[in-house]
């Protein structure tokens, strides 16, 4: 335990490792990369106090990123889709040709789905009544055309 | 390569307003050379000189009143203007909480903040007279190294403390900008 050394003020590790982690950060997330690594460099103050040493804190933080990046990926997988898609959709100067264009391929019932919720921005109770499904039905339907759409973007 | 400064200012806010920070710092240029200013939530715990590394200054926060050491341009802001201000010669009061955890012994809190709080700006007092004030006449000498060791100089005003013989003494700060204060304030 002696031999360990104490903790460094917590804003030297941010000088020093973060421009390295939000590049880690962006090849897991994306464009979400700087709010992946505040809610990293957050959880990781968070537990700071309690470490018992202060080795290995690069590579700490590193892992403290990755599981915040995989977090965030499913919670938005999970809070689907309304959060997401539609940004996209809607995104100024966003034409509808190109959102079509990304439907391209896509089987009849999902895309059908998928045109009803963000082109028409039919909530879920007007979709079932549409469909003749239920409410539930016609959010899964979504998600799953969601999932779909995004494992062909990336 | 570094972060940028809107993101590490928005991550301090963030870490600020969730009470995740035991001090938040920032640094100022004034009159007197570059400055770091450090407070906690009890209030202002340190300021330092450029002469003082500010790793070493940072590594002394870490280890006296925790390691979630925060930079903050904008919660520290107030206190930075005001010196600024006060140093520039404008009447402004230097009236921040102060905190002084990083001070060892509860006798050098007491020359910090009851001797000291006795002096008006302008005034100087020895060391002979601060320690009698406190009750400790023979204790000069001890009360010249609680004030040599004064975490937060200007603001705690251990400045105004000359030796008896009319020089200006020492300072933490070097005794160049003693003079600069003790002239700011009129008392020389």
């Amino acid at each position: 335990m002696h031999s360990s050394s104490p903790l460094p003020p917590f804003w030297r590790l941010v000088e020093d490792h973060g421009a390295e982690l939000l590049r880690h950060a962006r090849r897991l997330s994306g464009e979400e990369a700087e709010d992946v690594l505040q809610e990293a460099l957050l959880k990781a103050l968070r537990s700071y106090p309690r470490l018992r040493s202060g080795d290995h804190l690069r590579a700490w933080l590193y892992r403290v990123t990755t599981t915040v990046a995989f977090d965030h990926h499913n919670r938005r997988a999970r809070e689907l889709p309304v959060s997401d898609v539609p940004d996209v959709a809607q995104h100024d100067g966003y034409a509808l040709g190109e959102f079509e264009a990304l439907l391209d391929g896509i089987a009849e019932s999902p895309r059908q789905a998928l045109v009803m919720r963000f082109v028409h921005d039919l909530d879920y109770a007007a979709m079932a009544r549409r469909l003749d499904c239920s409410t539930e039905a016609a959010r899964q339907r979504v998600s799953s055309a969601v999932r779909m759409l995004r494992r062909r973007m990336t | 390569m570094s972060l940028e400064p809107r993101f590490l200012e928005d991550l301090a806010a963030a870490a600020v307003s969730e009470g995740l920070a035991d001090v938040v710092y920032g640094t100022v240029r004034t009159p007197l050379g570059r400055m770091l200013v450090a407070r906690s939530d009890k209030g202002l715990c340190r300021v330092a000189f450029a002469e003082e590394s500010s790793d070493d200054v940072l590594m002394e926060l870490a280890a006296g009143l925790g390691p979630r050491v925060v930079a903050s341009e904008r919660a520290t802001k107030d206190v930075c203007d005001a010196l600024v201000s006060y140093l520039e010669g404008e009447r402004v009061e230097l009236d921040f909480p102060v905190d002084l955890s990083l001070v060892a012994s509860a006798f050098r809190r007491q020359v910090l903040l009851e001797g000291l709080g006795r002096i008006p700006r302008g005034r100087v007092i020895t060391y002979g007279d601060i320690a009698a004030s406190i009750g400790h006449p023979r204790a000069a000498r001890a009360a010249g190294t609680a004030l040599a060791r004064n975490p937060v100089p200007i603001v705690v005003p251990c400045h105004r403390v000359v030796p008896a013989g009319g020089s200006i003494g020492n300072y933490g700060g070097s005794p160049w900008r003693k003079r600069f204060l003790l002239e700011l304030e009129g008392a020389i």
